[in-house]
C-alpha cells in the first residue's frame, strides 16, 4: 500500500495553489510587514498590491519567519490521515530561522509522525520547482522508503537551479537576503546584476552569476548559463522550468524577450509562475527569472 | 663643473668619489631630459600622449632619487652601478623604461667586478642586450632592442681599432643613428606614422649623453690594471733591500709616471708617497728628513690591492662597535673573527673596537664577539642589494586570499572600477607608474593572490617586474585599455577562486566593442588610406585609425553608424579629462539614433577624448 504523504510549504514558492496538482498540500502564508503592519497573501494583498506600494509610496517591506505553531497545527490536524509529512523549506542559507522552525516542529512530532524537512537551497520559483519535483517523485515512485525518499528529495534539490534579474537589489538587501556589497553591484554604469541560487552549491545563498548593461545581454547570459549547466550535468532536456515574472509593468520588453528566448530551450514543461505577496517583498518592480529542474 | 675627484681612467675604474659619480649621472639624466619632448613626439598614433622620453627620464630620475645613500665617500664603481641598475628597474616606467633598465642591469652584472676594460665592457653590452631581449615578450626588430644589438655588433667591430671603451662607444654612435633611421623599414607602424622608434632614439640619446659626459675624463686617467700592477711593483721594491732598488728598471719607470693623473685623492696620496719613498732612495736612503714609513706605504698599497675585489664573495657589509675588556688588541680580535670573511678593518680606541668586515654570516660574527663584551652598534648592509626588501623581514601577513588590482590613468575609470568590485586602484594620471609604485600597490593589498590588470600595454613590462618582486602570487591580465578592465570586472565574481577569476578575466577581455576618439597632433596617413590632418578628430577601432573628420560631432555620428550593429542597443561615452562643452552631445546623438540608448560617464583618460562602447 502506498504511503500517504502530506506536503507543507511556505507561500514563497513562486506558484499559486492552482498551479500545484496535489491535494495533500498546504501552503503556509509568510507574515509580511509593511512598516508596523502585518499582511498575509490574499486577493487584496497580493504581489501587485505590494509592487504598487513600492512604486507609489516608497515603502519598506519585510517578511517574517513562519510561525512554529502554525506548522505544528497543520501537522496535528492532518497526522491522523497521513503517514509522512514533507516540509519544503526555503534555503536555510537565506533564512536559518525558517529551517530551525521546521526542525523544531519535526522534533515536536518525533515518535508521533515522521517529517522530512527539505532544505531547498532555493527561494521563490526554485522552491516551487522542488515542490513539483517531489510531487512527481511521490506519484511515480510511491513505494520509496522514508530514507530513499529523503535521498531522492536531496537529489531534486541538487538538480534545481534558479536565475533572477532584479532591477533594484535594494529590496533584497533591505530584506537581509544579500549583503551591502552585493546590493551595490548595480549602482554603477546602470549594471544589471544576474543572481542565482544553485542547487549544487553547499551554502544555498544568493550568488552573483554575472553582470550586464543591457537586458539583451543578461537574457543571453541566462540562456547560456542554463545550457552550460545542462552540459555540465549531461542533461539533454530540462524536466521543468518555472518562470518568475509580472511584478509590475517595469522591464516588460526585456521580460517578453526573455520569455521568447526560453522557448528555445529543450524543456518538457514551462510554467509561468504566479508569485505571491512574500515573493514580491524581495523582487521589487520589474524582477524576472527562471528556475529549472534538470 | 669642478673636476670630479675620480680615478676614472681609460679602461677601468676603482673606488671613486660618490659625489662625483652622482654628478656625472645627474648630468647624463639632464641630457636625456633635454631630449624628452623630441622622444615623446615619436609616437605611432598622432595622439599627443607619447611618453617614451618621459618614461626613460622618470626611470633614471627614480633611480637617482632612490639610490642608496652611501655613508662612505668612496665606493666601488661596479657596486654603485649595480645598485643604480637595480634602482632603475624598481623605478622603471613603461616599456622603454623597463627595457633600458634591463639593459643596464645586464650591463652592470658584468661590470660588478669593477673591470672596465674594453673586453669586459663588450661582455657587459652583450649581457645587457641579452638581458633586455630575454626580458621582453615578443621582442621585435625596429625597437630599442635593435639599437642595443647594433651597439654590441659595432662595438665588436671597432674593438681592434681602439683601446678605450668610451672611444669605441663614441665611434659607434653614428652607426647607431643609421640603424635608428632604418627602424621604420623594420616596423610598419613606424613607417605608417612616419617616425623612427622612440625607444631606440632614446637609447641613442642616452649614449650620446654618456659619451658627452665621460669623454672629458677619458684622456687623463691611468688604467686601473696599470695602477694595480704598479702598486704590486712598488710593494716589491719597497720590500727589497733598498740599495739594490736603484738598479731596477721598474723603479725608474715608476718614477716617470705622472701620478697627478690619479684623481682619487686617497690613491693619489698613497702612490705619491710611494714615489717619494722611491725617489728618496735614489737620492738619499734616509729620505731627506721627511719621515714616510715604508710599512705604511706598503700597507696602503696592499689596501688598494685588497679593495679591488672583482667578485663579492661575502655578501654582507657588516659593521659593529664592541666594548670589551677581554680583548687586549686588534690582532686578538682579528684572530677571532678574521675567518668569517674579508676586508676586515679594525679601529681600536681604549676598550672600544670599531670593526668592518664583509661576511656571509653577520649574525655569527655578532654572536662570536658578544662573548667578549657588549655590542654598542651593529649595521649590516646587503652588498648585492638584490631584492633586499623582499628577502629580509619577509613576514607573510595576508589579510585575504585574493584581490583585484587595477591600474588606470583616468580618475573616472578608477571610480567605476572600484564600484565594480576592484579591491584597489592605482590611478597614475599622466606619468606611468614605476615598478616600485606597482610593487607597493601590490603589497598593500595584503592578498595571497592578486589579479592585476592595467589600461595600457606600456605598463605591462613594469607590472611583470613588479609581480616578480612582490610577495603575492600575481596573475597579470594582459589588458591594454580601460574598457577591457570594465569588461573584466563585469565578468568575474567575488565567489570565484583565483584560477577561475583569472581565466574568466582573460576570456572576457574583449567582450565590449569600443573605439577611441582623439584629436590629431600631426598629419598622418592611416593604414587604410584615411588622411588625418593635424587638428582633425579621428577614431581608433581595433587599434587602427578608421575614420577622421574636422568636426568632432560629425566624427562621432559617423563612427557610431560604422561600428554599431543590430545586437547593440546601448552606446556609452566615457569622457576624457580634456573634454569641454559637450553638454548637447548626448541629445544630438539621441536625436540622430533614436533606437539606441546613450549613457555618458566621466572616464578622465588623457589620451582619448572619448572611449565609446557598443553593447
Amino acid at each position: 500500500m502506498s504511503r500517504k504523504i502530506f506536503i507543507i510549504v511556505g507561500d514563497n514558492l513562486g506558484l499559486s495553489r492552482q498551479q500545484i496538482n496535489y491535494d495533500a498540500l498546504e501552503i503556509v502564508k509568510f507574515p509580511v510587514f509593511v512598516g508596523e503592519t502585518e499582511y498575509r497573501q490574499s486577493e487584496e494583498y497580493s504581489a501587485s498590491w505590494l509592487i504598487s506600494k513600492y512604486e507609489n509610496e516608497k515603502v519598506v517591506a519585510k517578511s517574517s519567519t513562519l510561525i512554529h505553531n502554525e506548522i505544528a497545527e497543520i501537522v496535528e490536524r492532518n497526522r491522523a490521515n497521513y503517514d509522512l509529512f514533507i516540509h519544503v523549506v526555503m534555503s536555510s542559507g537565506l533564512s536559518a530561522a525558517s529551517f530551525r522552525v521546521a526542525e523544531n516542529v519535526k522534533k515536536q512530532f518525533e515518535n508521533i509522525v515522521p517529517i522530512i524537512n527539505v532544505d531547498t537551497k532555493q527561494a521563490i520559483n526554485g522552491v516551487g520547482n522542488i515542490v513539483l519535483g517531489i510531487i512527481d517523485l511521490i506519484k511515480t515512485q510511491p513505494d520509496l522508503s522514508i530514507e530513499e525518499l529523503e535521498k531522492a528529495c536531496q537529489q531534486i534539490v541538487e538538480n534545481t537551479f534558479s536565475w533572477f534579474v532584479f532591477s533594484d537589489l535594494e529590496y533584497l538587501y533591505r530584506g537581509g537576503r544579500i549583503g551591502k556589497a552585493q546590493s551595490l553591484m548595480g549602482s554603477v554604469l546602470h549594471i544589471i546584476p544576474l543572481l542565482g541560487l544553485m542547487g549544487d552549491e553547499k551554502e544555498g545563498i544568493v550568488l552573483a552569476q554575472g553582470k550586464a548593461r543591457t537586458f539583451r545581454q543578461i537574457n543571453d547570459m541566462i540562456i547560456n548559463q542554463i545550457k552550460a549547466k545542462m552540459q555540465e550535468k549531461s542533461v539533454t532536456t530540462i524536466k521543468r522550468a518555472i518562470t518568475l515574472q509580472g511584478y509590475g509593468d517595469k522591464n516588460k520588453e526585456a521580460i517578453a524577450e526573455f520569455m521568447e528566448k526560453i522557448k528555445t530551450l529543450p524543456c518538457s514543461e514551462i510554467i509561468h509562475g504566479e508569485g505571491g505577496l512574500v515573493d514580491a517583498v524581495y523582487c521589487g518592480p520589474g524582477a524576472y527569472g527562471i528556475s529549472i529542474l534538470l | 663643473m669642478n673636476a670630479p675627484n675620480l680615478d676614472l681612467v681609460e679602461e677601468t675604474k676603482v673606488a671613486f668619489d660618490v659625489e662625483a659619480i652622482n654628478e656625472i649621472i645627474d648630468n647624463i639624466y639632464h641630457y636625456l631630459s633635454k631630449h624628452k619632448e623630441y622622444l615623446n613626439g615619436l609616437n605611432v598614433f598622432p595622439v599627443p600622449d607619447g611618453d617614451t622620453g618621459l618614461n626613460m627620464v622618470l626611470t633614471m630620475q627614480g633611480a637617482i632619487a632612490h639610490i642608496q645613500k652611501s655613508e662612505e665617500t668612496y665606493i666601488h664603481s661596479g657596486e654603485y652601478l649595480e645598485d643604480f641598475a637595480e634602482q632603475m628597474l624598481l623605478n622603471s616606467r613603461g616599456c622603454s623604461g623597463v627595457i633600458l633598465s634591463l639593459f643596464t642591469q645586464g650591463f652592470t652584472q658584468i661590470t660588478a667586478n669593477n673591470d672596465f676594460s674594453k673586453e669586459n665592457i663588450y661582455r657587459a653590452i652583450e649581457n645587457g642586450y641579452q638581458n633586455a631581449y630575454n626580458g621582453t615578450e615578443n621582442p621585435r626588430e625596429g625597437t630599442m632592442l635593435t639599437l642595443m644589438r647594433a651597439l654590441k655588433e659595432k662595438y665588436a667591430e671597432l674593438m681592434p681599432l681602439y683601446d678605450n671603451p668610451l672611444t669605441i662607444i663614441q665611434q659607434s654612435i653614428p652607426y647607431l643613428k643609421e640603424v635608428l633611421n632604418q627602424t621604420p623599414e623594420m616596423l610598419p607602424v613606424l613607417k605608417q606614422a612616419g617616425v623612427v622608434d622612440s625607444g631606440g632614439a632614446g637609447f641613442v640619446v642616452l649614449l650620446e649623453g654618456i659619451n658627452k659626459e665621460l669623454s672629458q675624463y677619458v684622456d687623463n686617467g691611468i688604467p686601473l690594471h696599470n695602477l694595480l700592477k704598479t702598486a704590486h711593483a712598488i710593494q716589491k721594491l719597497l720590500k727589497k733591500r733598498l740599495k739594490k732598488a736603484h738598479k731596477d728598471q721598474t723603479a725608474l719607470s715608476i718614477l716617470n709616471l705622472d701620478f697627478s693623473r690619479i684623481r682619487n685623492s686617497r690613491l693619489a696620496e698613497a702612490f705619491q708617497n710611494a714615489k717619494v719613498a722611491l725617489s728618496n732612495f735614489h737620492l738619499n736612503h734616509n729620505g731627506n728628513g721627511k719621515t714616510i714609513s715604508r710599512e705604511k706605504i706598503i700597507g696602503d698599497l696592499q689596501e688598494i690591492d685588497n679593495s679591488w675585489n672583482p667578485e663579492i664573495k661575502d655578501k654582507f657589509c657588516t659593521e659593529f662597535v664592541l666594548e670589551t675588556d677581554q680583548i687586549k688588541n686588534k690582532d686578538k680580535l682579528k684572530e677571532k673573527i678574521g675567518h668569517y670573511g674579508d676586508s676586515l678593518i679594525i679601529v681600536n680606541s681604549n676598550n672600544k673596537y670599531k670593526v668592518h668586515i664583509h661576511t656571509n654570516k653577520p649574525n655569527d660574527v655578532f654572536e662570536e664577539v658578544s662573548r667578549y663584551g657588549t655590542l654598542l652598534f651593529t649595521k649590516v648592509d646587503d652588498m648585492k642589494k638584490q631584492h633586499k626588501n623582499f628577502l629580509s623581514d619577509d613576514v607573510v601577513d595576508y589579510e585575504r586570499d585574493k584581490s583585484i588590482f587595477c591600474i588606470v590613468s583616468g580618475k573616472g575609470f578608477a571610480d567605476i572600477l572600484k564600484n565594480l568590485g576592484a579591491d584597489d586602484i592605482l590611478c597614475y594620471g599622466k606619468n606611468k607608474p614605476s615598478v616600485n609604485q606597482l610593487v607597493k600597490g601590490l603589497n598593500n593589498l595584503k592578498a595571497k593572490n592578486v589579479i592585476a590588470a592595467s589600461d595600457d600595454s606600456d605598463i605591462l613590462m613594469a607590472l611583470k617586474y613588479a609581480a616578480s618582486l612582490c610577495k603575492a602570487n600575481v596573475h597579470i591580465v594582459e589588458s591594454d585599455n580601460p574598457i577591457s578592465l570594465i569588461s573584466i570586472m563585469m565578468s568575474i565574481s567575488k565567489d570565484y577562486d583565483i584560477q577561475t577569476t583569472f581565466e574568466t578575466a582573460m576570456n572576457n577581455l574583449e567582450n565590449i566593442r569600443f573605439c577611441g576618439i582623439a584629436q590629431s597632433s600631426r598629419d598622418v596617413l592611416a593604414e587604410d588610406g584615411t588622411q588625418v590632418h593635424k587638428g582633425d578628430f579621428f577614431a581608433v577601432y581595433k587599434k587602427k585609425i578608421v575614420l577622421s573628420n574636422p568636426s568632432k560631432n560629425q566624427l562621432l555620428t559617423n563612427v557610431i553608424e560604422k561600428i554599431v550593429s543590430n545586437n547593440n542597443n546601448l552606446v556609452t561615452l566615457y569622457k576624457g579629462a580634456n573634454i569641454k562643452n559637450d553638454e548637447q552631445l548626448i541629445k544630438l546623438l539621441k536625436d540622430k539614433f533614436p533606437s539606441l540608448d546613450f549613457e555618458e560617464y566621466y572616464g578622465g583618460q588623457l589620451n582619448y577624448l572619448y572611449y565609446i562602447t557598443f553593447e
